[in-house]
């Protein structure tokens, strides 16, 4: 897999490390085999919340850099709850979530926003500011974290060229298509070069054709070498791309291979 | 820290009219609770000032024999004079005494009854103007203790009301304006949280993409402070325009209070400034800490 051109790019706010760390984190095993870093590590992670209903169970997962997840399941399958967990929103009950090295509940508070610039996120609902524009909605991800003026524009530009909205980079969220709006929210969760994409059912609310070119747009980004998971109910995009394919059935892992469909085991 | 200020400060700029609607509502009820506080202080300091208006013209009148020397008087008065709680004597002969009975006699519009005696039944006084009427107390005692004094007035009765009325006034200020101050705090404090719940996907947004708690705060506490400030200039504004109609209102209910229109009005200034950017600063700091807590 061909991961340099995108991660190789200057990053905002780590112009050379990207690269350097990859080629250092790339290990080949004492049986030859390469090993990769692991990006995400859950060990036995069971969330439970305040009102006693358990929405993971002893859940153990493991991403190296560079893969494709697909997170599948029923509504109410935990999902979304792993997903909180990855990015802080929620802490586990028991066990442990490991981020890029870090591990997310032994995390003194202000380090939080640190961990969450390794995570770049995509929802259903796009999650765009309305009174901003394709390009100010980038910049802001860069702005809020303190990035100095001259490093936004470049990084923006750079985005808006990989998701193909060069064009419309002025125009309100309200003046785009539905796709056009994901992109910009992939642009957004790729500005500050993250460890990994969460994308959060980002064809929910797309229809087909647009759902592919979101498909397609994804995995061009997981090819320039950033990890993707991405929780889904499309059972055709599982099942024909033929990645990785992580089951959650009732808070538990009931599938983990590499190539599977999307089946159901209900 | 420049470029973080700086970006807050805009942020704060352009969140306040990109929600133009919530930030003018927000900034509405901040000046209409503003004009209510300020409106009560003036009230009180009005009240205040009146009492003490009111305790200034207790005086404890010591009537004298009609053959008291004029070295025995100035011993007398200046012994008086000397006591702390005094702010002024004043002699009253016995034709003053008259011309001044006279004269009210007069102004309330009834017959000058004087005209039917041969002689003048007034005794001399010594009128003594205190600073507190609650002070009486000694200042009697030595005009009771003196000979040639023959009555001094009562005013225990009087004073002892007026002591009653003062620190009801005082107490029950302090309370009310407790209260008021206390109302107009939680309005203010709700209708900033209004404004930055309408915001909330704002914020999800910048916590999601790894904002420190500085960056998410700082803007909004800044808008808080726009809207206190904006709704303080308003609230002085309207303030200074009815000041004079007002102030004249007040005088004419009042009679002629002597009150100090300066010191008032800077007070008030002070006040209305320092609760509009205190309250924006504290309601926007206590709202947005609600999203970072997690």
């Amino acid at each position: 897999m061909t991961l340099a051109p995108f991660r190789n790019r200057r990053s905002a706010h780590a112009p050379d490390e990207a690269s350097e760390g990859r080629a250092a984190r790339r290990r080949t095993g004492p049986d030859g085999v390469e090993r990769r870093r692991p990006v995400l590590v859950l060990n036995n992670v069971t969330k439970t919340y305040p009102n006693g209903r358990s929405a993971l169970r002893e859940v153990d997962l493991v991403v190296p850099e560079g893969d494709f997840v697909f997170l599948v399941g029923q509504s109410g399958a935990g999902k979304s709850t792993l997903i909180k967990l990855l990015i802080r929103d929620e802490l586990a009950t028991e066990g442990q979530v490991v981020l890029d090295g870090d591990d997310l509940a032994r995390l003194a508070r202000r380090k939080v926003p640190m961990v969450r610039r390794k995570v770049g996120i995509i929802f259903q609902d796009f999650k765009l500011l309305p009174t901003k524009t394709v390009r100010e909605n980038i910049a802001f991800a860069l702005e809020v974290t303190g990035t100095s003026h001259g490093r936004i524009g470049p990084a923006v530009e750079r985005v808006l060229r990989l998701v193909g909205l060069t064009q419309q980079a002025g125009q309100y969220p309200s003046q785009l298509s539905g796709g056009e709006q994901q992109r910009t929210a992939i642009a957004r969760a790729l500005v500050h070069d993250p460890r990994i994409v969460i994308a959060d059912e980002p064809t929910g609310n797309l229809d087909p054709l647009i759902s592919w070119e979101i498909l397609q747009l994804l995995l061009r980004i997981n090819e320039l070498g950033v990890t993707v998971l991405m929780a889904t109910h499309d059972a055709d995009v599982v099942t024909a791309l033929r990645k990785r394919v992580v089951a959650l059935e009732e808070g538990r892992v009931v599938r983990d291979e590499v190539g599977g469909g999307y089946h159901r085991t209900t | 820290m420049i470029s973080f200020l700086g970006f807050s400060i805009r942020r704060a700029w352009q969140g306040f009219w990109r929600n133009a609607a919530m930030s003018l509502a927000a900034t509405a009820t901040m000046t209409l609770m503003l004009m209510l506080l300020a409106g009560f202080w003036v009230v009180q300091a009005g009240l205040l000032a009146g009492l003490d208006f009111a305790e200034q013209k207790v005086q404890v009148v010591a009537d004298l024999n009609d053959n008291t020397t004029a070295s025995a008087l100035t011993t007398l008065e200046n012994e008086v004079k000397a006591q702390p709680a005094v702010r002024s004597v004043e002699y009253i002969s016995k034709d003053q005494a008259l011309a001044n009975f006279r004269a009210s006699r007069s102004e309330q519009g009834q017959d000058d009854l004087s005209t039917y005696l041969q002689t003048n039944p007034l005794p001399a006084s010594l009128n003594v103007s205190l600073f507190r009427a609650a002070d009486y107390g000694p200042v009697a005692d030595i005009l009771r203790a003196d000979p040639n004094v023959q009555r001094v007035t009562n005013i225990a009765d009087l004073a002892a009301r007026l002591t009653t009325i003062s620190e009801f006034l005082r107490t029950g200020g302090i309370v009310l304006l407790g209260v008021v101050g206390a109302i107009v705090l939680f309005i203010i404090i709700n209708t900033i949280r209004l404004a930055v719940l309408g915001r909330a996907e704002e914020i999800e947004v910048m916590r999601l993409v790894g904002a420190s708690d500085a960056f998410i705060r700082w803007p909004f506490v800044f808008e808080g402070a726009l809207v206190g400030l904006l709704g303080a200039v308003l609230t002085l504004g309207v303030l200074g325009a009815a000041a004079d109609p007002l102030g004249r209102m007040m005088v004419d209910f009042f009679q002629i209070l002597p009150l100090r229109v300066g010191s008032i009005s800077r007070d008030v200034a002070v006040l209305v400034l320092g609760t509009g950017l205190g309250l924006g600063v504290l309601g926007a700091w206590v709202s947005v800490r609600t999203y970072l807590i997690r």
